[in-house]
């Protein structure tokens, strides 16, 4: 509940204070922030009768002074103009500003400078700059994620934007949360390493006074990771609800788009799966895809026994009961149909595409080792006509990750076939990704086969067998976790920025993923959480990630890397 | 969570500019403000005069009056709001008298309910009108709220339609309430009425049991007059609760007819409509679509059927009556 009721009390506060009639002016980016935690309902019961965008509400003129505008934006430069452009002519009877991130002093210079009427009331600073999509998982949906991938050289400016962004939404965090935290980042990524640096200089030198919160006698760990280090998860195919849906179908803001689906009514096209209103998809998220098919079915069977009570109505008193539950009965109808609407896509999906023997391969890819039995596999699906384009992508990618320096002949065999199979396959995407992300470019151990301890672990996991062939792979989120939970992250591979250090446990650490998170990592996150060992995990990352988001990055990011080098 | 309040910075750096700023236009802004000041008692006429020597740019809007002289001193004023908000504010007044109204309910079922001497005629009436007059309140409140509806798609359509779901759910809320505590007191009525059957059958049996004891003839007949007088009672007393059980499941058929109607304004919880996103968006597709319609109206309308029909129909009107004229003037 953590993130979710932390942005719930800024808006609560936002409106408690301002009594009458008020609209609610958002940015782009501030709609998907409020739109997750808060729903029109309750905005309508605290009076807040009208929701715009801010570029919109430029556009109109009509004058509506009986309301009191209660703008919350982000602090950029575009709002601010348009800001000054309302001031100037005010349409509203009170103006209440909000930024959700630190203002600059010449921005309040500039607002000043434009509110000639003195409409405003108050200017406050409310740090709700992330999107709280679960109660432990926070993302702030950076729309060009990829220049991550990029060096420095290639576009400063847009990285600059990229670190600016991060450092806003953690420092907002932090505020949130009321804590300052020690620092840690992933020793191979720079920009993970710049992203740390940033941070640190806003919470201890430029903003030291905000930060300066009641210490704790353990401060909190931001450890700031790079997606690259872990490049197999987002390409891995998911079997757990929540996760499942977002690989198969999309969820944006958790919203899950099925208007691609025909045949759909009206009011199923597009659906919302939040756990915070949605008792089923709580206790489902992190389901694999069998349990969930089995839920459903008593779901769908308890909801036939309610219908058929409700149509044997004989006496009056049937009928007062029935019209009494009707809210109740047509709530569960909508949560039931919901749910039969995506597992039947979903096993549509499988159907069509064959992810069963796909995801079977890809596993045993991720997780087990045998070269040779792996190649053999690779090359028999990479045959199979019914395979997508996009799913033989991914096994020569997943392949290539593991056995890169393995037999480059049989690779570079893959690579080959791959290309003269997929028409739309870009040249060289998959050497792309072995150059950001190779065994020389990331930090950890990813496949456990590098030091003798985690070889003898991967074999004592190998002999005990796995209950779930499908879901048998752990990001390396889950490794990172459980060496900050025994208190063993190494130094070498995680340092510390400035003259922090670490003494013993945290009780919070945030993990920050530059270039996104998965639904997957946020599943062991709150597993991880739910067993109570002492310590409260939150992630967060740039974007979501699903393998088709991974590799628009990666093909987008490879496209400007080829024209920066050919202009070079 | 931490919270940072610039309003004081801001304040100050108004201040601080808006004195650079007025020694430019001191002149007009203070015979302007002179103007203001004296009419400040005024009507909007004056208002709107001094309003546009202060900003020439603003255009006049006759709906709405504001204060724009007044604002510079420091003290902001609201607008007037548009007529339909003082339709919504009846209505609200209405749901906070049904609430009160609903309290007082309460107490009065629980009072019925209790035993008493008295035949509680009293309390039956006094419930009936409590429950007529919320009833009442409600249909009024439901009706006006249709009143509410907007057609148009500007910002002041949206702001109607939302106060009308807001209210909407409120009414249903309450009528909600209504039914619940109407049905618990049903059901306790019920139980009242088996109770006192039984109560008159123990009663029966236990004087059918005296009877046995005492002598036969005469005794047989005074007892069957007690038993009479006695099933005359109960019956009365049945009949009059079966007339309260028909009153108050009449008035659950009325809420449920609310219920009804109001169920279409209500926002399912939980679901799409909810999502203030997915509203803003609507909204902008909504705009684009009304547009689209009207174009596609207007196109249609020229190209109607209707309008060639008519033409046509007009054109050989003239030829027959040129073809008459010649008629007429040829023999």
């Amino acid at each position: 509940m953590v993130l979710v009721s932390a942005v719930r009390d800024y808006v609560n506060r936002m409106l408690q204070d301002i009594s009458g009639m008020k609209v609610l002016i958002l940015d782009s980016q501030t709609v998907s922030i409020v739109s997750v935690v808060y729903s029109q309902s309750e905005l309508l019961q605290k009076e807040v009768f009208l929701v715009e965008l801010i570029d919109s509400i430029s556009k109109s003129k009509e004058s509506m002074s009986h309301l009191k505008a209660v703008y919350f934006l982000r602090p950029t430069s575009e709002n601010i103009q348009h800001m000054r452009r309302q001031l100037s002519n005010p349409r509203f009877g009170e103006y209440h500003l909000f930024f959700s991130n630190m203002l600059k002093d010449t921005q309040i210079h500039l607002l000043a400078d434009s509110d000639e009427q003195e409409v405003v009331q108050q200017l406050q600073e409310f740090y709700a700059d992330f999107i709280a999509v679960d109660p432990y998982h926070f993302t702030l949906n950076m729309p060009s994620n990829h220049h991550y991938m990029l060096p420095a050289v290639v576009d400063p400016s847009s990285l600059q934007h990229f670190c600016d962004r991060a450092v806003d939404g953690i420092g907002a965090l932090f505020l949130a949360l009321k804590r300052r935290p020690i620092i840690r980042y992933s020793r191979t990524s720079d920009i993970a390493k710049r992203i740390a640096q940033e941070t640190a200089k806003l919470m201890y030198q430029q903003e030291s006074g905000l930060f300066d919160f009641r210490r704790m006698e353990m401060s909190p760990l931001l450890l700031i990771v790079d997606r690259r280090d872990d490049p197999v998860t987002p390409l891995l195919n998911q079997w757990t609800y929540q996760a499942m849906v977002h690989e198969l179908i999309g969820i944006q803001d958790n919203k899950v788009d099925l208007r691609s689906i025909s045949n759909l009514p009206k009011d199923q096209q597009e659906v919302v799966l939040s756990s915070e209103q949605d008792a089923f998809f709580q206790a489902n998220m992190y389901e694999n895809f069998g349990d969930i098919g089995m839920n459903i079915k008593r779901m769908v069977d308890d909801f036939q026994q309610v219908a058929k009570s409700n149509q044997n109505i004989q006496t009056i008193e049937d009928m007062a009961k029935f019209v009494d539950n009707y809210p109740e009965y047509r709530k569960m109808h909508g949560n039931v149909s919901k749910h039969v609407t995506l597992v039947t896509e979903m096993s549509k999906i499988v159907e069509e595409r064959k992810l069963m023997l796909v995801s079977e391969t890809e596993q045993e890819l991720a997780c087990n080792g045998g070269q040779v039995a792996a190649f053999e596999a690779v090359t028999n699906l990479l045959n199979n006509e019914s395979i997508s384009d996009v799913d033989r992508l991914r096994l020569v990618m997943l392949y290539a990750l593991r056995y890169e320096k393995e037999s480059p002949v049989q690779l570079m065999q893959l690579f080959n076939k791959l290309a003269s199979r997929s028409a739309k396959y870009k040249p060289g995407l998959v050497q792309f990704l072995l150059k950001q992300a190779g065994v020389d470019k990331r930090t950890s151990d990813l496949y456990g086969n590098r030091d003798l301890l985690n070889i003898a672990r991967n074999m004592a996991r190998g002999l005990k067998g796995v209950e779930n062939v499908y879901t048998q792979h752990q990001p390396l989120l889950f490794q990172t976790m459980e060496s900050i939970t025994k208190g063993r992250l190494r130094d070498v591979d995680y340092p510390c920025v400035g003259n922090h250090f670490q003494q013993g446990r945290p009780q919070e650490v945030v993990v920050f993923i530059v270039g996104g998170t998965t639904y997957e990592e946020s599943r062991f996150v709150a597993l991880q959480n739910a067993s109570n060992s002492g310590i409260r995990f939150i992630l967060g990352g740039s974007a979501v990630l699903n393998s088709k988001r991974f590799l628009k990055d990666l093909e987008e990011a490879q496209r400007i890397a080829r024209t920066s080098s050919s202009v070079v | 969570m931490a919270t940072r309040n610039r309003t004081l910075i801001f304040r100050k750096y108004r201040d601080a500019l808006k004195s650079v700023r007025v020694p430019a236009s001191s002149s007009s802004a203070s015979a302007s403000s002179a103007v203001a000041g004296t009419s400040s008692g005024g009507g909007p006429v004056i208002e709107m005069v001094s309003a546009s020597l202060l900003h020439p740019n603003r255009s006049y809007a006759p709906l709405s009056t504001e204060d724009p002289g007044n604002s510079s001193k420091g003290a902001v004023t609201v607008g007037l709001p548009p007529a339909w908000v003082d339709v919504s504010e009846q209505i609200a007044a209405n749901v906070q008298r049904a609430r009160t109204k609903m309290a007082e309910l309460a107490k009065a079922h629980a009072k019925a309910l209790m035993p008493s001497f008295g035949d509680g005629k009293e309390d039956q009436r006094n419930i009936e009108a409590l429950t007529h007059e919320i009833t009442n309140l409600l249909k009024k409140s439901e009706k006006r709220l249709q009143q509410l509806s907007a057609a148009g798609r500007s910002e002041d359509s949206n702001v109607r339609k939302n106060v009308q779901r807001s209210l909407a759910t409120d009414l249903q809320n309450l009528s909600m309430e209504l039914r619940k505590k109407q049905s618990t007191y049903l059901k306790r009525l019920r139980q009242q009425k088996e109770e006192g059957q039984d109560g008159v059958d123990i009663e029966m049996n236990l004087n059918g049991n005296r009877s046995k004891a005492e002598d036969d003839d005469l005794d047989d007949m005074v007892f069957n007059e007690h038993q009479m007088a006695k099933l005359k009672r109960s019956e009365a007393f049945t009949v009059e609760r079966e007339r309260e059980i028909q009153q108050v499941v009449e008035s659950v058929n009325e809420l449920a007819q609310i219920m009804k109607d109001l169920s279409v304004l209500v926002i399912d919880q939980g679901t799409i409509v909810d999502r203030i996103d997915y509203n803003i968006q609507n909204v902008a597709t909504t705009v684009e679509e009304g547009l689209k319609q009207l174009q596609k109206a207007e196109r249609t309308q020229k190209q109607g059927g209707m309008v060639m029909c008519a033409t046509v129909l007009v054109i050989m009107c003239f030829v027959m009556l040129a073809l008459l004229i010649l008629k007429e003037i040829l023999f």
